[in-house]
């Protein structure tokens, strides 16, 4: 009992980290659900003040970040599932020791980790072929991920090699192996890696914003920026705010509808992340 | 090995050609391993396009590229560019926000998951220690444009809650993002709001690792808590936090595009504006791509030598380093 008072403090700083994390949050939520009057004169801390759904009413009206949503879907969809083939052929092609050449591809991946690709040469390479606005420009410059392919890589080495020669021997080709062995065992891998992917390509930005200025093929984050930088430049001007203020909950709205699917799948996102993040470092 | 006993057709046909040599030829293994070699198709064409034919298009840092000449056909013009860059202003600024901001996360960010797994891992009572680390854990998993979207909302002027908080005080409205006095300290919390919780996921699993002995011994031998996570908690993860030391380091040179970018406004560019956010607006935006190539390469090979160096040092004092 006496421990437990002696530790109250830090369970009260603690409580406190975990409160003023979640706070910014919860706190555009209550913004994006209250009346602009609330709004405007700074009511609105955790819970919705005069509650109105009409911002998001309004955001439905106009559609164009449902669109957005829609391409966002789409490239987390397709993306996820080519860079889970580019990777896990790779990573269990790289973890066979009786591979010829495994040094010089390996060679190949570290070096992409250690040299950063300039985004000029990067723009051009995409430029000449042909992948300016299309998702194509999302996908490809960010196909496989040199940190993901070498986790893969070492849980397929921690495999037990008698499996593979038992089956060898019973007739079965590195296909067979690869598809009836390897990749059931390697279920829990498999989720943590596709859930990195497509964590990432969900918040896809930088590519987005770099090769795709077609309006109707921006995703969802590139979108939101172009909502929020209006008002931002004009209050640059320190002049006066209050007309900004109807922005204000249509950009709380637009933050929410961005984040909502994440947060909806976070209990079991962060199981497969911190999975992934742990074997992952049994290594490093 | 065992392989050849049921490819009879394949080696055996090899093999009568006179290539069943001790050192068997490229052939044999190209054949016996042509299914690992076509799965690798995908991610190597992947890194042979985007990281290595990229390397031929940094060519353009030295010429004075034309986009209808194209790489190649455009002239050479030596190091003008880098003239042109190390007398300009801009790019001392640019480098000198570049270290300073990468600096600040060393110093500030860098520690706080430290300090925070040790914090967690004296939590005893199970269903709370999951709570709070759910909810420190969630940042991590939203994109900046969101996460900066927040920061501008909740530090407005006019409507943000910490201006009104401020107002309950007396404090005039404070205008952090657009001052330069502030939007450092915005840039170095938000990183430890985006990270730190997560950041401890490793720390923790360090620090489950050592061997619950040593504390059962240094509690026989009177010693507290602070003296505890002195002497061994802090000793057993050395090793973790040399190793994220070297990451950190080597990227010196890169503040997180997407981080900075969603941050800034023209109104603090001489303290926000890094390399990232100058080359897209050199190139991508201006179409200079000769000069931006210039300082993309620049940024590039001071950041290879940044890791090098430091995964040497870090090998040296004794704590294995990266490779």
């Amino acid at each position: 009992m006496v421990n437990r008072l002696k530790s109250m403090p830090l369970y009260l700083f603690l409580a406190l980290c975990a409160f003023i994390t979640v706070f910014p949050i919860l706190n555009i939520l209550a913004m994006s659900l209250s009346s602009s009057r609330a709004i405007i004169s700074g009511e609105v801390v955790l819970w919705p003040v005069e509650i109105t759904v009409q911002a998001y009413k309004q955001l439905f009206i106009d559609g164009q970040l449902l669109i957005a949503l829609k391409n966002t879907v789409i490239i987390t969809a397709v993306g996820t599932v080519l860079q889970m083939i580019a990777t896990t052929l790779a990573a269990y092609t790289l973890s066979k020791r009786r591979l010829k050449g495994r040094q010089i591809f390996t060679f190949m991946v570290m070096f992409s980790m250690l040299f950063g690709t300039g985004l000029i040469p990067l723009f051009l390479l995409v430029k000449q072929l042909h992948l300016i606005n299309t998702f194509w420009a999302i996908w490809l410059p960010g196909l496989v991920s040199a940190y993901n392919l070498f986790v893969m890589k070492s849980f397929f080495e921690g495999l037990p090699a008698e499996l593979e020669e038992s089956a060898t021997i019973d007739g079965a080709t590195d296909l067979t192996v690869f598809f009836k062995l390897t990749l059931p065992l390697s279920k829990p891998i498999l989720a943590a890696i596709s859930l990195f992917y497509a964590v990432a390509l969900w918040n896809t930005y930088s590519n987005a914003l770099y090769f795709i200025s077609k309006s109707q093929l921006l995703p969802v984050t590139v979108k939101l920026y172009q909502m929020l930088q209006t008002p931002i430049d004009s209050l640059l001007a320190g002049g006066d705010s209050s007309q900004y203020i109807q922005p204000e909950g249509l950009k709380a709205a637009a933050i929410i509808i961005t984040v909502l699917p994440i947060l909806c799948v976070y209990p079991f996102l962060q199981k497969h992340f911190i999975k992934g993040v742990l074997l992952g470092s049994v290594k490093g | 090995m065992p392989k050849t006993l049921h490819q009879p057709s394949g080696p055996a046909a090899i093999r009568s050609k006179g290539l069943n040599k001790p050192g068997r030829g490229l052939l044999f293994y190209l054949y016996r391993d042509r299914y690992l070699y076509l799965f690798l198709i995908p991610a190597m064409s992947y890194f042979f396009l985007f990281k290595f034919v990229t390397l031929y298009g940094e060519l353009i840092a030295f010429k004075d590229f034309r986009l209808l000449d194209g790489v190649w056909g455009s002239p050479w013009v030596g190091l003008k560019h880098f003239h042109t860059l190390f007398g300009s202003s801009d790019f001392w600024n640019v480098l000198r926000n570049t270290l300073l901001l990468n600096l600040y996360n060393l110093v500030f960010a860098f520690p706080a998951p430290i300090l925070l797994a040790l914090l967690l891992n004296e939590l005893r009572v199970n269903w709370f220690k999951r709570a709070v680390q759910n909810m420190l854990y969630l940042p991590f998993f939203i994109s900046w444009v969101v996460l900066a979207g927040i920061i501008v909302s909740l530090l407005s002027p006019s409507t943000g809650v910490v201006n009104a908080a401020l107002r309950l005080f007396g404090i005039d409205p404070v205008y952090f993002m657009t001052s330069t006095l502030w939007w450092p300290v915005v840039f170095i919390v938000s990183t430890i709001w985006q990270s730190a919780g997560w950041g401890t996921i490793i720390y923790m699993a360090a620090i489950s690792s050592i061997d619950p002995g040593l504390y059962e011994a240094a509690k026989i031998d009177g010693a507290t808590k602070l003296r505890q996570i002195w002497h061994i908690t802090l000793p057993g993860i050395r090793g973790t936090i040399g190793v994220l030391l070297v990451l950190q380091m080597g990227k010196m040179m890169d503040v997180g595009f997407e981080h900075i970018f969603n941050l800034q406004n023209a109104a603090v560019f001489s303290v926000s504006d890094v390399i990232s956010t100058f080359v897209y607006r050199t190139g991508l935006q201006n179409a200079q791509y000769s000069l931006a190539t210039a300082v993309g390469l620049f940024q590039a090979l001071i950041g290879l030598i940044l890791v090098l160096t430091v995964n040497k040092i870090v090998k040296k004092l004794g704590e294995g380093g990266l490779w």
